[in-house]
């Protein structure tokens, strides 16, 4: 298990919320170990979420008004948590993936000649 | 909004902390079967679906911590916990509680105070719209800026026609007692005379009615009146229709035109009753000696104004008021009526905060103490992995809570000494006759102290008691020698800190004694024990004539002499200490003048049996005479001080003074007086004057309107003015009597300032004492409980008690000591320092202290001496039971 960890990266600082919010748009609600399933299949099992983040970043995002929880049932009928987007939620990931894709791009544009030339 | 939006979620959820936890909890364990169920899914055995499970998740209490860091407000809630923790334990010690919040009680409350009196007083903006606009205008002696010197109104036309920068300026005088009739009642009320721009400069519209028209500040068409607000409501019953009719003011008819609104009041001036056209015109009789009042224009300052002014002052023409000599003066109006008593306040704002600092050092060797017992819990803490700042966060939510309840306790203390403060400074010290208030300035100023307070007794032991040595503490178990040592030499220096800061108050306490004793011995020169006095001003064309005031005071005393039980009457245009004197100028007849105006006297035109009526000593040559009447030829006393002053060793019996003629009032001068007589000093304001030459002429060869009457008499005193007030009222019903006093009361006035003062400071003493008695007694008690053990040692092997006692007191005593150097040259080097700022030694009549020097040898010795004893005495008290410690008891602790 160690070794497998050591390949996998932690999420980077500040990325997690936007995972969260991009998960919940497209899963529609989910709970806590979805929401860490789901981000770590989506990134081809390079990323590790940690649930010591994982859990105070789903509260701040409740606390900040992006996203409300309600207990429910699970397929097999067991009770969990789960977590979906607000209004405010939705147009947070809007505003937030615009400033992702400005801000890759910009990188973007910055490492792309630097190969060209090597 | 975000962030604000999630802390007051945040802050909801500092409640209902179970079922949030119990959610945590049910959310954890969800998280944990969803992935085995998973894990179950993918074809591993139940074990390792779990095993697996449980590895990937990681520890669950870190999770958990980490999301409870998230939720709430952990800072916050860290604090209450505190505050809630140390509450309790602050209960369970009421006797420590008690005394730290006694003490802070009482310095923070003598601080509020004193800034409530500072803030009404000097600092509270004047009850005017726009109020640091306005400012005084005034003229000063080039030479000597400090002096002013009089406006004249040609002065003020000139300013008032050609300024620039003023939006406006009005003129004025001071209200003087003037006698009102009004619907067949007469009374003396103060009316003050003013320009109509004053009304504008001031920026208050009135109540009803108008101000005084152009025409109306003319001499002759001047008798129009506003009434105050209080006169109109209390003596007119608010009469609505009043404006119109007549009201006489010294058998004068004036016509009511306005009411003042009720914020028309100047605070530092006596509360008009009525307001009166100052005529200015250049029609009129030249009027020296009026006070201005101006607002300065929108973005005008103070230095420009003042320019502006000057240049037009030395533009003026000799002749209409120019004087080379003068320069032209502008002030913030609050500043120029407040800043004489500025000094007083600040010098006992000063002394009271002494005593709070003294409280804190107090309470922080106090909590030092404390801190100590409670080392072991500390250190424990710290075993369990508390930082160094949770430790002092902790120790610190002991002294804040302390503070906070002091600063309670002591915003009520505050709020009624205040009213003290007030009630026996009122008229001398403080200039501004102001409500003092409990507003947001003074509340936050209390939590400005206690916040203070809280930091500076509890930083010291809140950092002492964090530092603990986990191992040393906890293995040498509740006893910890070392720590004691290091604890008890900060505790000796807080003594020390104590002891000097307590030395400097209680010199000072001294030195207001003796100043008081001083002056209570003071020779006053005169005596009528038991004497009734009063006053009356004749007003109205009745009694213009001299004959007509002698006719009248005459018939007034034959009448009072005439009552049964009266012993004496006499009669004086103002009797000493009344503070009513008149001043005039005189040369001696055939010697150069001293001085362009001469020499300024206070002149007495009394009656005959003046002196022997108030014990006043006739020291040489005869005293005035019944037969030196209105005809015969003129004659004066002059008393000791006059004597010297004008004829040195010579013997003025026989001398001619000649009054100067005052060319600046147009009065001229009255026929000289030939001296017969030399009386002794008497004090004319009070003990700390510098000593005034005085003269007195007969009654009937200078008469005066007003005149004070001095009656000794068996009756009671109700009933001898009883009888009084009628003979008055039958000789003429609108000549009411008023500062109606026994002479032992005038003389009581004159020390009562002093008398305040001392006992102010004494309080503000005793209260040090008090606390450094508390505080070398506790370090003592200190000192001996930790070394039990040891003195029972040392007596087990033979130690004699005195030895021990000595050990036992040594250090405190050493570090008492050391305070007590300190202190001398702290008290030393303040004196020297605030001497002369704060005119502790009388300098022109306005100094604090009357004939003791700032080093006073004797106040120094006696508080020397006094702290002494208080250190022995406390010491000495708990170290006695290191004398009796048993060996085999103390040996046994182990």
């Amino acid at each position: 298990m160690g070794d497998k960890t050591g390949e996998k990266k932690d999420v980077w600082q500040g990325t997690l919320a936007l995972m969260v919010l991009k998960t919940l748009q497209s899963m529609g609600s989910l709970h806590g170990y979805g929401i860490a399933r789901r981000i770590e299949q989506t990134s081809g099992d390079l990323l590790l979420v940690n649930y010591g983040t994982l859990y105070p970043a789903l509260l701040k995002l409740e606390q900040e008004g992006y996203i409300s929880s309600e207990w429910g049932f699970s397929d097999n009928n067991r009770k969990a948590k789960y977590y979906k987007l607000t209004r405010a939620g939705r147009k947070q990931l809007n505003k937030e993936e615009r400033e992702w894709e400005q801000t890759t791009a910009i990188l973007a544009r910055f490492l792309a000649p630097g190969e060209e030339r090597s | 909004m975000r962030r604000l939006r999630a802390w007051f979620s945040r802050l909801g959820e500092m409640f209902g902390r179970r079922r949030r936890e119990r959610e945590l909890a049910a959310e954890m364990e969800s998280h944990l079967q969803l992935h085995i169920e998973d894990n179950l899914r993918a074809g591993m055995t139940a074990q390792a679906a779990r095993r697996e499970a449980l590895l990937k998740f990681g520890g669950l209490e870190q999770i958990k911590e980490s999301y409870r860091e998230r939720r709430g407000l952990p800072l916050l809630e860290g604090w209450l916990r505190d505050f809630h923790f140390t509450s309790r334990v602050l209960r369970k010690n009421p006797g420590f509680t008690c005394i730290v919040v006694f003490t802070l009680a009482l310095g923070i409350g003598a601080n509020t105070a004193i800034f409530s009196v500072l803030e009404s007083q000097l600092w509270r903006p004047l009850p005017f719209p726009d109020p640091e606009r306005l400012v005084d205008v005034h003229v000063v002696l080039r030479k000597n800026p400090r002096q002013w010197d009089v406006i004249t109104s040609s002065i003020y036309r000139a300013w008032a026609e050609q300024n620039h920068t003023f939006s406006s300026l009005g003129a004025y005088n001071f209200p003087s007692p003037r006698n009102l009739t009004a619907e067949g009642r007469s009374e003396r009320v103060q009316v003050m005379q003013l320009t109509s721009s004053t009304f504008k400069t001031l920026d208050v519209p009135l109540e009803r009615g108008r101000i005084f028209l152009p025409e109306e500040e003319t001499t002759g068409r001047d008798h129009v009146a506003i009434l105050s607000h209080a006169l109109w409501r209390t003596r007119f019953a608010s009469d609505t229709n009043i404006t119109g009719k007549p009201i006489t003011i010294d058998g004068e008819l004036y016509f009511v035109v306005g009411i003042a609104p009720p914020r028309l009041r100047f605070e530092y001036l006596p509360e008009p009753a009525i307001f009166v056209p100052l005529a200015l015109d250049p029609a009129a009789k030249v009027m020296r000696g009026i006070y201005m009042i101006g607002r300065l224009g929108p973005g005008v300052s103070v230095e420009g104004a003042r320019t502006e002014l000057d240049d037009i002052l030395q533009r003026q023409p000799q002749a209409e008021g120019g004087k080379q000599e003068d320069l032209a003066a502008v002030s913030n109006l609050r500043v120029t009526w407040t800043e004489y008593s500025e000094r007083p306040l600040y010098f006992f704002a000063g002394a009271i905060l002494l005593v709070l600092l003294i409280a804190c050092v107090n309470n922080a060797g106090l909590l030092l103490a404390r801190g100590l017992a409670r080392q072991r819990e500390f250190a424990l803490r710290a075993a369990l992995g508390a930082s160094r700042s949770i430790l002092i966060r902790q120790s610190l939510a002991e002294s804040v809570l302390l503070s906070v309840a002091g600063g309670t306790a002591g915003t009520m203390l505050g709020i009624w000494g205040s009213g003290v403060f007030g009630g026996f400074w009122s008229e001398d010290t403080l200039p501004r006759q102001t409500e003092t208030s409990l507003d947001g300035r003074v509340l936050l100023f209390v939590l400005g102290v206690s916040i203070f307070s809280a930091l500076f007794m509890g930083i010291l032991p809140a950092l002492f008691s964090s530092r603990v040595d986990v191992n040393e503490t906890l293995r040498k178990g509740a006893r910890g020698l070392s720590a004691g040592r290091s604890q008890l030499q900060i505790r000796s220096l807080l003594v020390a800190v104590e002891v000097c800061l307590a030395l400097v108050l209680l010199f000072g306490a001294g030195l207001f004694l003796s100043s008081f004793v001083r002056e209570e011995q003071a020779p006053r020169g005169f005596d009528a024990p038991g004497a009734v006095t009063f006053r009356i001003a004749l007003r109205g064309e009745k009694y213009a004539q001299p004959d007509q005031q002698i006719r009248y005071f005459r018939s007034l005393t034959d009448q009072i002499r005439s009552l049964p039980g009266v012993q004496e009457v006499t009669l004086g245009s103002s009797i000493p200490l009344d503070g009513s004197p008149l001043f005039d100028s005189v040369n001696v007849a055939g010697r150069p003048p001293r001085g362009k105006h001469g020499t300024g006297v206070i002149v007495y035109s009394v009656e005959p049996n003046f002196l022997q009526a108030l014990h006043i000593h006739l020291l040489a040559g005869r005293a005035l005479e019944p037969h030196d009447t209105r005809t015969a030829p003129r004659v004066a006393l002059i008393n000791r001080n006059a004597a010297r002053t004008l004829f040195g060793s010579e013997d003025p019996v026989g001398k001619i003074l000649e009054y100067v003629a005052d060319k600046r009032r147009d009065v001229p001068a009255e026929a000289p007086v030939q001296i017969v007589g030399v009386t002794e000093n008497t004090q004319e304001f009070g003990p700390s004057e510098v000593p005034f030459d005085v003269i007195y002429v007969p009654f009937s060869q200078k008469p005066d309107r007003g005149a004070s009457i001095v009656v000794s008499s068996n009756l009671p005193r109700g009933a001898l003015l009883g009888a009084i007030r009628d003979a008055a009222y039958s000789l003429d019903k609108d000549q009411p009597l008023f500062d109606v006093k026994t002479v032992d009361q005038l003389i009581g006035e004159s020390l009562r300032g002093s008398q305040f003062d001392l006992i102010l400071i004494g309080c503000l003493a005793a209260v040090a004492l008090a606390l450094v008695s508390v505080g070398i007694f506790g370090t003592v008690a200190y000192f001996v409980q930790q070394r039990t053990q040891e003195f029972g040692i040392r007596l087990a092997l033979g130690a004699t008690r005195g030895h021990v006692l000595r050990q036992a007191i040594g250090r405190a005593y050493t570090m008492g000591v050391v305070g007590l150097a300190f202190g001398v040259a702290v008290a030393l080097a303040l004196g020297r320092i605030l001497g002369s700022a704060l005119y502790l030694v009388p300098h022109e009549h306005s100094g604090m202290l009357y004939g003791v020097k700032i080093y006073d040898p004797a106040s120094m010795t006696v508080a020397c001496i006094l702290l002494l004893a208080i250190l022995f005495l406390a010491g000495f008290v708990p170290a006695r039971r290191a004398m009796r410690v048993d060996p085999m008891v103390a040996l046994r602790y182990e």
